[in-house]
């Protein structure tokens, strides 16, 4: 098995076997009972941002640009 | 090391032989487990380890009584796994062990009842932990690492000696062990990089009739929904990726925020390219900053911000294996851009708002330093039509894009983008 770059020996060797995002273990006797709480924790996303807004500071300055380089027709 | 009588360790020894034969025999699994646990370097099983390295002939004092001799088959591997681990010598205690845990599979295999799953998870877990920690050995002696490949294969049999466990009715009560098993699977074929083997356990999992996965334990499901989310990841469904790692999400045990984070690292990306975006507060509070400048970039439709953000943590997320994945915004900051144009044009002129130039995305792309020719944009947009981010059609002589009165930027609503 050939590691894909190639820095010093050591860090190949090193780097063979590695997921950066292995889970942790939970104890063995480990349970748990989620309610409220976990959802005020993570449940947190938007799905209606794509409004139609163009106040904010990209926008304006969209804006501006467009206008000054007015476009012949 | 400090002195060790001879006396003392034949006490450390036959305490230790007294333990393991007791909790067989009153079918205490909780502390046979712990008899097991070689990794945990707790206090009693590294003075037993010393002992046993001062003793040196424990094989005889198993041998001496009928009680002890009975499990000679576990214990004597195990001793002996235990004493290489002491030394540093890892190979050999993991070869050792893995002896000792075909032994005890074999007694466990004729046990009734699940009494001793617990045990059973401590083998799986300390086989692949010795695995990993000998091939870290082998690697650095310039030997071929091979002990995780055969921790994985030990593991495959123990899975099936579970599954295997059925009484008269179909179901035996040891069928609950799988799902953790499963779990150490996943854990050692995402380390080796050979993921595609995690798909006959799967199979097995999701299919055979003696499996309920609403009946494993709580913390089995989450980590296995975690592994399986992100093999969706992988194959690029989202759908189905979305709803393993929520899963994961909102099972999770809080107090443990590395693995909530974790699964935020793959969730998200996923959320992203179905339109939903992470509040600031949940990419604060578990520090996943590195999505920060990415959201804003589809919030605003700003295609120079998405593409510096995805150079800045290019390594990381090439590392995570979400890389592609977010790459693929792109489409969602162009239509952005143009829907802001378009609002733009709108309450300037609302009787001309629906003719977009192309001009004037080609302008608004040099604002943000971005080099695009009017075929270049015409063929973005043509795309953008195809995948039904944007409905229209093109004036091709006037370079206009018209667009569709009705809903000219429909939203994903949770879909993917068509592929």
């Amino acid at each position: 098995m050939a590691a894909e770059h190639k820095p010093t020996t050591e860090d190949v060797k090193m780097d063979l076997f590695e997921d950066d995002d292995e889970f942790e273990e939970f104890d063995i006797n480990q349970d748990w009972d989620n309610k409220v709480e976990v959802k005020e924790a993570t449940q947190q996303w938007e799905d209606d941002w794509d409004d139609d807004d163009v106040n904010d500071d990209f926008s304006l300055q969209l804006r501006r640009e467009l206008e000054n380089n007015v476009v012949k027709s | 090391m400090a002195y060790l009588s001879m006396g003392e360790s034949h006490r450390r020894i036959t305490d230790y032989l007294n333990r393991f034969a007791d909790a067989i025999n009153y079918q205490d699994g909780d502390s046979l487990a712990r008899l097991f646990s070689v990794s945990s370097d707790s206090p009693s099983l590294l003075s037993l380890a010393d002992a046993l390295n001062v003793f040196q002939d424990a094989n005889r004092l198993i041998k001496q009584s009928e009680k002890f001799s009975q499990f000679g088959e576990v214990v004597a591997p195990f001793f002996r796994s235990l004493q290489c681990y002491r030394l540093g010598n890892l190979v050999d205690a993991y070869g050792a062990f893995e002896k000792a845990s075909n032994a005890f599979i074999q007694e466990f295999r004729n046990w009734e009842s699940g009494w001793a799953l617990e045990a059973l998870y401590v083998i799986a877990y300390e086989i692949r932990v010795l695995a990993e920690r000998a091939d870290r050995e082998l690697a650095s002696n310039g030997k071929s690492p091979e002990k995780l490949k055969g921790a994985g294969s030990f593991l495959m049999k123990v899975f099936g000696v579970l599954a295997g466990s059925c009484d008269l009715q179909g179901k035996g009560p040891k069928r609950v062990g799988a799902l953790y098993v499963t779990c150490q699977l996943f854990k050692i074929y995402f380390k080796l990089g050979t993921v595609n083997l995690c798909r006959s356990v799967i199979r097995s999992i999701e299919t055979a009739r003696i499996f309920d996965f609403e009946e494993f334990p709580i913390r089995d499901k989450v980590t296995y929904m975690y592994y399986t989310g992100r093999l969706e990841v992988l194959n690029e469904n989202f759908p189905a990726a979305d709803q393993k790692l929520s899963y994961a999400l909102t099972h999770c045990c809080l107090s443990k925020e590395a693995n909530i984070r974790m699964i935020l690292k793959y969730l998200i990306p996923v959320k992203l390219s179905i339109g939903i975006l992470p509040k600031k507060q949940l990419l604060e509070n578990y520090d996943l900053v590195e999505y920060n400048n990415i959201v804003e970039a589809l919030k605003r439709g700003d295609l120079r911000l998405l593409r510096s953000a995805l150079q800045e943590n290019e390594d990381q997320f090439l590392r995570s294996g979400v890389y592609l994945v977010l790459e693929k915004l792109e489409l969602q900051v162009y239509q952005r851009l143009l829907k802001k144009i378009y609002i733009i044009q709108k309450q300037k002129d609302p009787s001309k708002a629906h003719q977009v130039k192309l001009e004037v995305i080609v302008k608004a792309l040099k604002w943000l330093e971005i080099e695009m020719d009017l075929d270049e944009v015409e063929c973005i947009v043509a795309i953008l039509i195809y995948k039904n981010l944007m409905k229209g059609y093109f004036a091709h002589k006037s370079k206009v894009v018209v667009l569709s009165k009705q809903d000219p930027f429909p939203k994903l609503n949770g879909k993917p983008v068509a592929s």
